[in-house]
């Protein structure tokens, strides 16, 4: 009983000296007397926060890391979706760059022939099933492709569109084996006929109809041109001349031609829409190499 | 001896680690609280009143701090005393208490015209505080039953 009343002595003590403090504390303001006891405060436990704080920080950044590990799953989900995003972007600005460089050349190519050219990309390819080399290209009606028009790249002759819808279009590669175009060999008037022979497009026959005139090694193929510019177009820079067959006691000379387009990796192509009003001639076909051209 | 110093340790796990962690709610459970409680369940009334007092003086000297001198020192006296006393059975002690001290403490904020004491205080940081605190309250509990028997004055 003597210990109850003196714990409630002490305790209404205590709170009458908690009462007074916090009053004279509150009346006081800045000027109050326990500033003092305050900035020991501060000096003692804030150092010892700070030592205890540098100690203690893996623990309380493992206990952070325990108590925000939901949210922390959730961010990484988030980060991780952005990041592929970004990635994602980022090829496809690569692709982009690379993309536009094709077209820039395609249209210098256009450029130089006078050639009214569509852009269009190469969307689908026919492939293994079948024995066709052609691509669909992602250009139709809408864009004023019609069939028998002449397809090129930066580097040269491609194709011709054979089907037309309102916005895709079906292009066989001078590559495919039943593809015929009428050829120049460069700087003369000696006409031909290319022939696709398959082979990935590698490789391109050129027919010679004259067999007496000379055909080298190196001789540079361009488009001869249809009447009205179907299917093809005058002076498009078909290939170079890699071997000649010898062809004894036949009427035509034939050789092997290396395409300057790659046909196995078109991206970018034109869709020529208008023929130029006179033949280029060899003025798009693309500078000799400087060794030769020192000769 | 061991009662202080464990109500300092505490004091500072509070303010360095607890108050930091972040948890949903924005809120901490009050462990100074729940030490000042269990100390004075195991030393009863007058120990917990002083133990209570001083742990209260402590906790308004602790940087940071933004609060008027001894409005923790009251609180804790307070509570120190109802949980030396003991209110019922223990578990109904630290539940009292846990209750009582937020609320004692607004409402001497509340007296003194406290600017940060307000309404949403009182209905969504004092309910989340005092809900992490009775969670942690296990702890204090199964500490006093390691540190001794409970002693009651009547």
């Amino acid at each position: 009983m003597g210990e109850s009343r003196r714990a409630r002595l002490i305790l209404g003590t205590l709170l009458t000296a908690a009462l007074i403090i916090l009053t004279i504390d509150h009346r006081t303001g800045e000027g109050s007397p326990f500033q003092p006891v305050r900035t020991a405060g501060a000096w003692f436990f804030g150092g010892a926060e700070q030592v205890v704080g540098t100690v203690g920080r893996p623990v309380s950044d493992f206990l952070h890391a325990v108590a925000s590990a939901p949210s922390a799953q959730r961010d990484i989900k988030r980060l991780q979706a952005e990041n592929s995003r970004l990635r994602a972007g980022l090829d496809a600005n690569r692709l982009d760059a690379a993309r536009s460089a094709q077209l820039k050349r395609m249209l210098g190519l256009a450029g130089r022939g006078g050639y009214k050219v569509v852009s269009a990309n190469v969307i689908a390819r026919r492939g293994v099933p079948g024995f066709e080399d052609a691509v669909q290209l992602d250009a139709g009606t809408d864009d004023g492709v019609r069939p028998e028009m002449t397809v090129l790249n930066g580097d040269g002759l491609v194709g011709r569109v054979i089907h037309v819808s309102r916005s895709t279009s079906t292009a066989v590669l001078i590559s495919d084996r039943a593809s015929a175009a009428g050829a120049r060999l460069e700087g003369g008037e000696e006409i031909g006929v290319v022939h696709g022979v398959g082979e990935n497009g590698r490789l391109v026959q050129f027919r010679l109809l004259d067999s007496t005139a000379p055909m080298t090694r190196g001789g540079r193929i361009v488009s001869f041109g249809s009447q009205r510019g179907a299917p093809y177009v005058p002076g498009v820079p078909i290939g170079v001349i890699e071997r000649v067959e010898a062809t004894p006691g036949e009427l035509t000379r034939v050789a092997f031609a290396r395409p300057y387009a790659d046909l196995t990796a078109l991206d970018v192509v034109g869709v020529v829409v208008g023929a130029p009003a006179r033949d280029p001639r060899d003025a798009v076909l693309p500078e000799r190499p400087r060794k030769e051209g020192a000769r | 001896m061991i009662g202080v110093l464990i109500v300092l340790v505490t004091v500072l796990v509070q303010v360095i680690v607890v108050n930091r962690l972040g948890l949903p709610g924005g809120a901490a459970p009050d462990l100074v609280l729940l030490a000042v409680v269990g100390v004075a369940m195991a030393r009863g009334p007058v120990a917990g009143t002083v133990i209570g007092f001083c742990a209260g003086l402590l906790v308004d000297v602790v940087p940071p701090t933004a609060h008027l001198l001894g409005q923790y020192a009251f609180v804790l006296a307070l509570v120190g005393y109802l949980a030396g006393r003991g209110v019922g059975s223990p578990v109904t002690t630290v539940i009292v208490c846990v209750l009582i001290a937020p609320l004692l403490a607004a409402g001497l904020g509340g007296l003194i015209s406290d600017p940060r004491v307000t309404i949403a205080t009182l209905t969504e940081q004092i309910p989340i505080t005092i809900v992490y605190t009775l969670i942690a309250s296990p702890v204090v509990m199964w500490l006093n039953g390691r540190g001794g028997q409970l002693r009651y004055a009547a």
